[in-house]
């Protein structure tokens, strides 16, 4: 979601994003070692594994504020492209692996792990996008 | 979309950038927009046409149009 040359918004969701990844590494890291040192349950388990999604959920904001201050009404659409081929290529993989486990013997994929597969296939159509418009 | 943007562009020795600098819009949405592959929102289309002094229909062809 970055251009070599950055608008405001572009720096402004840059920042964000990072400030994000920050505060999910620092939630990761005391909500492991919670659990593994001191099992906790009931309402505290609940809270403990929920905290390091919320800085995921604040980085899809992040991103729907990028879109809502991007003034470039090329740009935004290159952009959207990119995250409807993310959403796509995700829902795609999650779909078909999903039947996959249900009737044969293939390995159980993580929930965890679709926020991730999704900015891989958003990074891929962004390149697909580019292409395009080159 | 076809468009004189180029001829336009030319006529007051702009380049792309100059082009995007005025329009408030990265170089890319201009060549995006001069090549065809993206057809300008109306306020975009109504600022090139005051940038330029000429109306919409001077500067893009209406493809549909018999």
């Amino acid at each position: 979601m970055t251009s070599p040359t950055k608008n405001p918004a572009q720096r402004r969701f840059f920042w964000r994003f990072a400030i994000a990844m920050l505060l999910y590494v620092l939630l990761l890291v005391p909500a492991v070692w919670g659990f593994v040192h001191y099992h906790p349950t009931g309402v505290l388990a609940y809270g403990l594994a929920v905290l390091p999604a919320l800085p995921i959920l604040g980085m899809l904001v992040v991103v729907g504020l990028y879109l809502a201050e991007e003034k470039d009404e090329f740009v935004r659409n290159m952009q959207i492209q990119s995250l409807l081929g993310g959403i796509g290529g995700t829902l795609a993989v999650v779909s078909v692996w999903g039947f996959l486990e249900n009737f044969t013997q293939v390995r159980h994929l993580d929930l965890f792990l679709v926020y991730p597969l999704f900015w891989v296939f958003v990074g891929i159509s962004t390149v697909v996008v580019r292409l395009r418009y080159r | 979309m076809k468009n004189r943007l180029r001829v336009l562009r030319a006529e007051r020795d702009w380049s792309q950038a100059d082009l995007a600098q005025r329009l408030e819009v990265s170089r890319q949405s201009v060549n995006a927009i001069e090549t065809g592959k993206f057809d300008p929102s109306l306020p975009l289309a109504f600022k090139l046409a005051r940038l330029f002094e000429a109306t919409i229909e001077e500067i893009f062809t209406d493809e549909g149009k018999a």
